[in-house]
């Protein structure tokens, strides 16, 4: 490679300057200009839609398929049949074993992942952007020709039932699991996207087989390239490795509605002896299509999205309760969750709910101040060029268009959406969508330390730690 | 032609010692502005530890001209992202921000280096105190194999020697820390001269470096400060330890002392790490993970370190597996590496993949002015950084074999076994 000579950058001339003043912030200098980066977006005629950007600087591309086989298609009592069928996808083709589609990718210096989130499943490849084409057929092959070896279901299977015990002991995953399952109870929300020990353990080949056949194809599904690539030659490369992919419409999404939780439900999940509390509040929210998304994404940054936040101020440094404290809404295709978490000090755990469900109803019954209000648009707006500098990031908001069905210049009005919030919006969102009377709280620690501090808030409930008999074997 | 990162840079200084680095990239109207201060746990003695960390969290609540809490608020209210972090040799701190904020930063970052003490109360230092108690207990106390690395350092390590301790500290050290030990810190530390200032992205060098001289320049200097090389006597014999914790699959960990990042050597270490375990077709992936499925995971990996490195091995056996049986295996490849070269093809995928980490690294523009900080910092030696990609094009498995051959010792590694609490 050749090396770049260092710079010689002249002693300044001692550029005219006003002088500074510690006491104030600096006066900003002039706006530079963003705009998103331009990107090529074309439908096949098989009704895969190719999204490809060139975005230069390092010599990588990213290229992954998304498909409309998410684990939101799991039938009842088979969680972890859409997140399985994703990950056997690269562990056998009709041309290539396992390891040697492994060893093929990570020879040129690359990955392949494959797995499926609640919407979708993909396949993804990144890789020294010279090997560009060996990728992408790469993921045609794996895409079009998986033959799900039974070794490698054996295999996949021993290892994920050792991760769902992992899960069962590991305090975060605990609060997390046992909060979706409590809110969402009913619905394919309640399991987790690897499934529980009885449905892993008895997902078979034929069912892998058909949920491959029935959600694998090439209409409703996308191929997004991103990096250091011509994107019209691009084009044409799918076109000859992807056109020929069956086309024909997958099933739509399923309706997930969840029942509403009564009032406050306390879920204690006992570890004796722990050194600290994981907590979540939490109830269902919205659809990542809903028309609220934008003003939400505001709400919830000026409540607990950001640093400055009124939750994390609060408890962290008002308090001191925890080392940072966050809410979120998760954007899916169904209702995702709202989700407030902190890792706690034990003897703090009360307080901090209290704080928490105090912190929501402001927000609800108080309007935003005019000034946090500026301050949380502002930040969202200047951070949007921060969030789309990789070739992984950029990829990612295209995904996003593509899952979502959003329109082609979404990017180009976001900011200006994000700039006409208002207070009325804030509070209009925060009451139609945060529900502090009707929420599950779950605490992982010593139960005996929490009962006391969480009486008297809703009804009550205390869980050992649900103890799957050891996998594998 | 694929396009190669452009990592070229400027150096400049001012009087009072600080030195300076420029890296400018348009593409995206942003400014990052990174700050490295050569201190870090390293710099603390038994008794006293934790004390570099606990101090980065007292810079975050203001000084002379910032009322507390209202660093992160001037950031995040211009579309600003900011943080800092500590470690065994240097602490770091960090904003990006919209191009025409530069000024931002450097006024926020020169008010916390010259105009600290005046801002440091006891109720600010209390309040993080208990912040990073709780940042402790999230990172290690309630982590399911927490106390395992702690551990690792502590057997690899005499007890005088930095790396002993964690760089969060004890807790019991963490509470005793006083408002004294603040300021005499930062007197001694927090020095124009110990300090880089990295600025990288769209801006105007000419009068970022006028506007650098307005809010650094009247900062003054500090002694110099004699670097940290402590004494380290082979460890003449395996140190063997099993922890019990509140989980169901055995850990195992292996730990070995390294040549410090840097050296020649240390890149041999980094690319063996990665033909181990980086990807499903690594050695010990395929072998432990895939074949015989004895493990549940398997990583390597090489501290940057640098006064000696850390290189560790970390495998999770599978229900029904011992410690013992993962052990046992982990270090017949281990003994393997030391006494047989790899085959070249390994050694070729390592390379690969090493430089493609290190390729999707340098698209973010922050981690670009923290890698300029970080070769300033230890080896004033900003070029470094763009040479590190012709270092890995020149290794051999014949230097990984020497590397094996020289640090992989019985005699010089330690093995810590985590277990069950209750054995099921």
């Amino acid at each position: 490679m050749p090396s770049l000579p260092p710079t010689s950058i002249s002693r300044p001339s001692r550029p005219l300057r006003p002088p500074i003043d510690r006491l104030v912030p600096p006066v900003p200098g002039e706006i530079h200009s963003f705009r998103f980066p331009a990107y090529l977006k074309r439908r096949l005629d098989n009704g895969l839609t190719v999204y490809t950007a060139r975005l230069p600087g390092v010599p990588l591309v990213s290229v992954e398929l998304v498909i409309p086989a998410g684990a939101q298609h799991d039938p009842p009592g088979r969680g972890g049949l859409g997140t399985l069928t994703a990950s056997l996808l690269d562990e056998g083709t009709q041309g290539k074993n396992a390891l040697e589609i492994a060893a093929y990718v990570e020879e040129l210096g690359g990955y392949l992942a494959t797995g499926a989130d609640w919407d979708e499943g993909y396949l993804a490849t990144g890789l020294l952007a010279q090997h560009r084409r060996q990728g992408l057929s790469l993921l045609a092959e794996v895409l079009t020709s998986p033959i799900f070896p039974e070794r490698e279901i054996e295999r996949l299977r021993r290892q994920r039932l050792a991760e769902i015990l992992r899960r069962s002991y590991d305090p975060s995953s605990q609060a997390d699991d046992r909060l979706t399952r409590e809110i969402y109870r009913g619905t394919v929300y309640a399991s987790s996207l690897l499934g529980d020990e009885a449905s892993v353990s008895s997902l078979t080949k034929d069912e892998i087989e058909s949920f491959y056949r029935s959600h694998y194809a090439a209409s409703g599904s996308a191929l997004i390239a991103v990096g250091d690539l011509d994107p019209e030659a691009l084009l044409d490369e799918v076109e000859a490795l992807f056109g020929g992919v069956a086309g024909w419409a997958p099933p739509p999404s399923p309706e997930i509605r969840p029942a509403p939780l009564p009032g406050i439900n306390v879920h204690i999940v006992d570890r004796p002896g722990a050194a600290q509390t994981e907590l979540r509040l939490g109830h269902v929210g919205v659809s990542r299509k809903d028309p609220d998304f934008i003003p939400l994404a505001v709400m919830n940054a000026l409540l607990g999205g950001k640093f400055t936040s009124r939750i994390n101020l609060n408890l962290r440094e008002r308090h001191g309760y925890t080392y940072g404290a966050s809410t979120r809404f998760v954007g899916r295709l169904g209702p995702g969750p709202f989700l407030a978490g902190a890792a706690v000090a034990t003897e703090s755990t009360g307080a901090a709910v209290r704080e928490i469900l105090s912190e929501l109803a402001r927000i609800r019954d108080e309007p935003v101040g005019e000034d946090e209000l500026a301050d949380t648009r502002s930040y969202l707006m200047g951070v949007f060029p921060y969030t789309v500098q990789t070739i992984g990031d950029l990829a990612k908001r295209l995904e996003i268009l593509a899952v979502y069905g959003l329109p082609d210049d979404y990017y180009d009005g976001y900011v200006a959406r994000m700039e006409a919030v208002t207070r009325e919006d804030v509070q209009r969102v925060a009451q139609g969508h945060l529900d502090p009377d009707h929420l599950a709280v779950v605490a992982v620690g010593p139960a005996e330390v929490l009962e006391p501090q969480l009486a008297g808030l809703g009804t009550l409930q205390v869980w050992s730690r649900s103890e799957p008999a050891p996998a594998g074997g | 032609m694929p396009t190669n990162p452009d990592l070229r840079f400027s150096e400049h200084s001012l009087a009072n010692g600080l030195r300076i680095i420029f890296h400018l990239d348009r593409s995206l109207p942003l400014v990052a502005v990174n700050l490295w201060y050569h201190v870090g746990s390293k710099n603390e003695r038994p008794g006293r530890t934790g004390f570099a960390h606990l101090f980065e969290h007292m810079l975050f609540q203001g000084s002379e001209h910032i009322k507390t809490n209202q660093h992160f608020h001037y950031i995040q209210q211009v579309g600003g992202v900011a943080n800092g972090s500590t470690w065994f040799d240097r602490t770091n701190y960090y904003e990006t921000l919209p191009a025409h904020h530069l000024d931002l930063g450097l006024w926020l970052e020169s008010d916390r280096m010259g105009f600290l003490l005046p801002a440091i109360t006891a109720e600010n230092l209390e309040t993080q105190r208990v912040v990073v108690m709780n940042e402790r207990r999230q990172r290690v106390d309630n982590q399911p194999y927490g106390a395992a690395n702690e551990r690792l350092h502590a057997l690899l390590y005499p007890a005088d020697h930095p790396y002993h301790w964690p760089v969060i500290g004890y807790m019991e050290d963490i509470a005793a820390a006083t408002l004294e030990d603040v300021r005499s810190f930062f007197r001694t530390y927090y020095t124009p001269n110990n300090a880089v200032l990295t600025v990288a992205g769209d801006f105007d060098p000419d009068l970022a470096l006028a506007r650098i001289e307005d809010y650094f320049g009247d900062i003054p200097g500090g002694p110099p400060l004699p670097k940290v090389q402590p004494a380290l006597p082979p460890l003449g014999g395996e140190r063997v330890d099993e922890l019990t914790d509140d989980v169901r699959m055995p850990r195992v960990y292996l730990g070995f002392r390294s040549p410090a990042y840097g050296h020649p050597t240390w890149y041999a270490a980094d690319l063996l790490a990665s033909a181990m375990t980086g990807g499903k077709s690594s050695l010990l992936y395929r072998d432990l993970v895939y074949d015989r499925q004895i493990a549940q995971d398997v990583g390597a990996y090489v501290d940057p370190s640098e006064a000696v490195a850390t290189f560790g091995v970390i495998a999770t056996a599978r229900p029904g597996v011992t410690a013992e049986t993962l052990s046992a295996a982990l270090l017949e490849h281990v003994d393997r590496i030391a006494t047989q070269p790899l085959p070249a093809a390994d050694v070729e995928r390592a390379r690969n993949k090493v430089l493609t980490d290190y390729y999707s690294a340098l698209q973010k523009l922050d981690t670009r002015a923290d890698l300029f900080s970080q070769f300033q910092t230890y080896f004033n030696d900003p070029g470094g950084l763009e040479r590190e990609v012709d270092i890995y094009r020149g290794l051999t498995s014949r230097d990984v074999l020497d590397y094996a051959a020289a640090y992989f010792a019985p005699d010089e590694r330690v093995r810590i076994s985590v277990v069950p609490r209750s054995a099921a």
